[in-house]
This record gives C-alpha cells, structure tokens and sequence, in this order.
C-alpha cells in the first residue's frame, strides 16, 4: 500500500469530486479502520457503522488532509474522533432515558460479547481505557509510529508514549503475560 | 537524523511488545461490498446537494412571487405618486429611460441580487 499513491488519489478525489478515486482509498484501508473501530467499540455491527460514518466524514474533510503524514495516520484520527462522538452522543441519550426513568445500560449492552466470542485481546482491552485502547490500538495493531499517533490523537509525542507504558503496565498488573506466553 | 533515531528506537521491540503485536495481529476485515455502499452514499449526498440549491431556488420564487408582484405594484404606485417633473427632470437626459417601466427596473433589480446571491452560493 503505497503512501504516494495514496496521495494521488486523494489529489484525483479532492480537485475532480472523483467518487471513483475515493472509493479506491476506501477499498484499501477499510480493513484497518474496521478492525481498529471493532477494537475499540467492541461491537462488530456498530464499528461498521462507525466505520461507514467516518469515510463519509473522511470525504467530506479530504480536503485538509495535508499529505504530511500517512493517510491511514489521519483516517485513524477520523475514525477516532467519528468512535469519540457517537459515545457522548450514547451517552447524552443514556443520560435523556435516565431522566425519564428508564434503566440506561444502552451502551454497555452493546459493547458487552458473548462470553464465548471473548478473546484474550478483549479481555486486555477491558482494563484499558478508551484513550489507552485506542492509541495501544494503533501502536500494535495498526502498526502506527507514535508521531503518527500523536497526530491522531491531539497528542504530543511523549504523551503517547506515557500511554502506551501505562497501557502495557496495567495489563501486565492485571495478567500474568509471561504464563500466557508460554502457554 | 533525530527522526531516524527516534525510529531505530520505536523499531526496538522487546519480547512483551512482540506478544502483544501478536495479540493485537488480526484478520483483514473482508470488503463484502462495504466500499460500494460507501461511494454509493456519497454519490447520493453530491446528488442531493447538487439538487438542493435549484429545487430550493424553484420554491422560493414560486412562494416569493406573490409577494414579490405586490412590492412591485406598491413602487410603482409609490412613484406615480413622485410629482411627475422630478421624474421627468431625472430621465431628461436619457430619453430612453422615460420608456422604461419602473416595474421592470425594480424587477431587475430584485433578478440582479438573486442571481449574483445564487452564485456566490453555487462557489461556496
């Protein structure tokens, strides 16, 4: 996946309104956006919704994608921030049914799996918070640089790093990763 | 230089990071259709915005011109009542003028401003 050729289409999308050009982009990178987005919310029918949320956001802010870093960097911060509001957005409307008396526990519900689709991984991503998740996400999963990241995420690069050592820290506290390496 | 020893340094794995790079590793999520939809959404949003302008433009004239008529009958009952040699002193020097309804002028007008609104939306 080559990052100029990247950068070609997105030029061909943004000056011709070239739907034909996007939709390439789309084709190679909907697997990483879908697998990050399934990470994070852990629900497979809403990350997919998130995901097709985020490439139309993606199209309509191609335009201020500066070409400085990797396209995949700055569609893992659409998708981050599209993942980022539709939970307050769940959480304002968890808040509305609160105040009309019903039971809140939307969100939870659909982040909760089956007890028996539950992965090693989710069981780490569980002690993690959504900004640990995300950023350990990219790092090990997206294969992101940390300036990368901090791009993505609004953050300086020692931040992500800090993050990233407490993420790795709080699974080491919470599991034993040694007995889990051998077995 | 700096960039490329902060690279060397992210690129230095131990062993914890090589397991959770293994536990992080997952399948690529197949197409099955969800780049069409995507572009066919879009496709869809550009229709609905190239349409919006025109089918708006359409409404509101539609809507407007009653109203619009009747501003136009008011002027031009307004001007009649302008004593007739002010108007006459101001079109003296342009015969052609005196021919020209005040209806038309104002109509133009309210035709000019539309059309150069409805372009500079168009831009944006």
């Amino acid at each position: 996946m080559s990052s100029s050729e990247d950068r070609d289409l997105v030029a061909r999308a943004v000056s011709g309104q070239d739907t034909a050009a996007f939709g390439e982009l789309v084709r190679r990178h909907q697997s990483h956006v879908r697998n990050f987005l399934r990470k994070l919310a852990g629900d497979h029918t809403l990350a997919d919704d998130l995901a097709q949320d985020c490439f139309m956001h993606a199209w309509d802010k191609l335009h201020t994608f500066s070409g400085r870093g990797s396209f995949i960097g700055w569609l893992l911060k659409v998708a981050y921030t599209t993942f980022l509001q539709s939970k307050r957005k769940s959480k304002r409307y968890a808040e509305i049914l609160e105040s009309a008396g019903h039971v809140a526990d939307q969100e939870s519900r659909s982040t909760v799996l089956p007890s028996d689709e539950v992965t090693d991984l989710d069981k780490f991503l569980a002690v993690l918070t959504t900004e640990e998740r995300a950023i350990m996400v990219m790092s090990y999963a997206c294969g992101l640089s940390h300036r990368e990241i901090g791009d993505a995420t609004d953050m300086p690069v020692g931040t992500v790093k800090s993050v990233i050592f407490r993420g790795k820290q709080k699974i080491r506290n919470s599991f034993d990763i040694k007995d889990h390496q051998h077995g | 230089m700096i960039s490329k020893i902060i690279n060397m340094a992210e690129r230095i794995k131990d062993a914890e990071d090589r397991l959770l790079e293994a536990l992080f590793e997952s399948a690529s999520v197949a197409d099955d259709g969800f780049s069409v939809t995507v572009v066919r959404k879009i496709k869809r949003r550009l229709w609905v915005r190239r349409l919006t302008l025109p089918t708006a433009a359409i409404i509101g004239g539609a809507i407007a011109f009653k109203p619009l008529s009747g501003v136009v009958a008011a002027l031009s009952g307004l001007a009649s009542l302008l004593p007739t040699d002010t108007f006459s002193m101001a079109t003296s020097a342009i015969p052609q003028l005196q021919s020209i309804q005040l209806e038309t002028i104002v109509l133009g007008a309210i035709l000019l401003a539309v059309g150069l609104f409805s372009v500079r939306m168009l831009e944006d």
